[in-house]
């Protein structure tokens, strides 16, 4: 997956308005809660196999530190 | 020889807080959002001098005026974790307040949301070893009393609830086959820390932060929702096929998947891994939220409404503990 589709798949799972990049911080966006974080945890493990626990969730920052966390190789 | 589900009735408390009463309190966050997401509008909670067991004598009382002959009951199940007292066992404070026979059999047993698929199990193992021809199982269940004012999250999704069902013997066996799960390693995941043997109830106890805005102290629930979230993701899909293999029936032959009503996307995301279509997976928490172990009756009360006729359904139910289990039941009509 193209990294900047995976940050616009999941920015329309959050259904967050405003538009995003890598740059972007998670916890900054107004959309951003504990249902969010469900949801994230939900889609990264659906499209990457990968589980995200609470610590990890804790320590996100940006969508580039997600996609660090995921495995940059997995992205094109 | 074998038993049976004959009768279920729920009790919500009066007071009732939707999200447009939420939003008055939390006026930064959309709940509309959350309502579309988590599939909840409405929840009910109970009065500061209003208990568990009270909810729970009007849903036995409710089976009473419905015909259950109350003398033929001989045994009574009770699962909550919101006790009448440290102790006594709360079921024999129901046995007195509702009038069932001194012969009875009566305890509690505290499990959450994977309390009421034990108490059907438990109940066809006393039916099948003749140790009783009708037993009541009661969930009831007040966690609006540990939630921290502050909580939105917690405060959003979960109700207070109690429920009675009555399981007794019969010609068919209508109870199939039930798989349990256990993983105390979680316990800390889904927790009240204060107020039991090993932590005193603390009066100036420090708020913590979730880091969502949400906040709480020992006192009060503290779930750790991505952990939660990942036990049930990871465990439940595979123990669904496991319990499906127990009864040696195939999906394609269950008529409806109930579990545990947790929240409606994280059923959906089960769902999905399971595989099943959504006709077939119940997800109704619209009103009453999250009652822990009274989502599955509530659920099998409602859906039953519509049964013309026998239906093979899977009951399932996971959370704090962590614990889970899950079986087949059948139903032959609207309960």
């Amino acid at each position: 997956m193209k990294k900047q589709d995976f940050i616009n798949e999941l920015a329309e799972e959050l259904e967050v308005e405003s538009q995003v990049t890598a740059e972007t911080v998670l916890k900054d966006l107004d959309e951003w809660d504990s249902m969010g974080a469900m949801i994230l945890i939900g889609y990264v493990s659906d499209n990457f196999d990968v589980t995200l626990n609470a610590d990890d969730i804790e320590a996100l920052t940006t969508f580039q530190s997600l996609v660090d966390k995921i495995g940059v190789e997995k992205f094109s | 020889m074998g038993a049976e589900i004959t009768a279920i009735e729920y009790h919500y408390p009066e007071k009732a807080i939707t999200n447009v009463d939420l939003a008055k309190e939390f006026p930064d966050y959309d709940f509309s959002k959350f309502e579309k997401k988590v599939g909840i509008k409405t929840r009910y909670v109970v009065n500061e001098d209003e208990t568990a067991l009270d909810l729970a004598c009007k849903a036995v009382n409710k089976l009473f005026d419905n015909g259950i002959d109350k003398s033929k009951i001989d045994y009574l199940l009770y699962c909550t974790q919101s006790p009448e007292y440290i102790l006594p066992t709360t079921a024999c404070i129901l046995q007195d307040r509702v009038g069932l026979n001194k012969t009875i059999g009566a305890f509690d047993f505290n499990l959450g949301c994977s309390g009421y698929t034990y108490g059907l199990s438990f109940a066809k193992a006393l039916i099948n070893s003749n140790q009783a021809k009708k037993v009541l199982l009661v969930t009831a269940e007040t966690y609006s009393k540990f939630i921290h004012e502050k909580d939105r999250t917690n405060r959003s999704i979960f109700g207070d609830a109690a429920t009675a069902t009555i399981i007794e013997a019969s010609d068919q066996e209508c109870v199939g086959d039930f798989l349990f799960g256990t993983d105390g390693n979680g316990h800390d995941k889904l927790i009240v820390k204060n107020g039991g043997s090993k932590n005193k109830y603390n009066a100036n106890c420090a708020v913590k932060d979730y880091g969502t805005g949400n906040q709480y102290t020992d006192n009060h629930i503290y779930m750790n929702g991505p952990e939660i979230f990942n036990f049930t993701a990871g465990q439940i899909p595979k123990f669904t096929k496991e319990v499906l293999l127990k009864n040696n029936i195939e999906k394609e032959y269950i008529d409806q998947f109930v579990f545990h009503q947790a929240n409606a996307y994280m059923l959906n995301f089960m769902r999905k891994r399971i595989k099943v279509e959504p006709d077939k997976f119940y997800i109704n928490l619209e009103n009453g939220g999250n009652t822990v172990s009274n989502t599955i009756p509530i659920a099998l009360k409602n859906y039953s409404q519509n049964i013309t006729k026998q239906e093979s359904i899977i009951v399932l139910g996971f959370g704090v503990g962590l614990s889970w289990s899950g079986g087949l039941i059948k139903l032959n009509n609207k309960l």
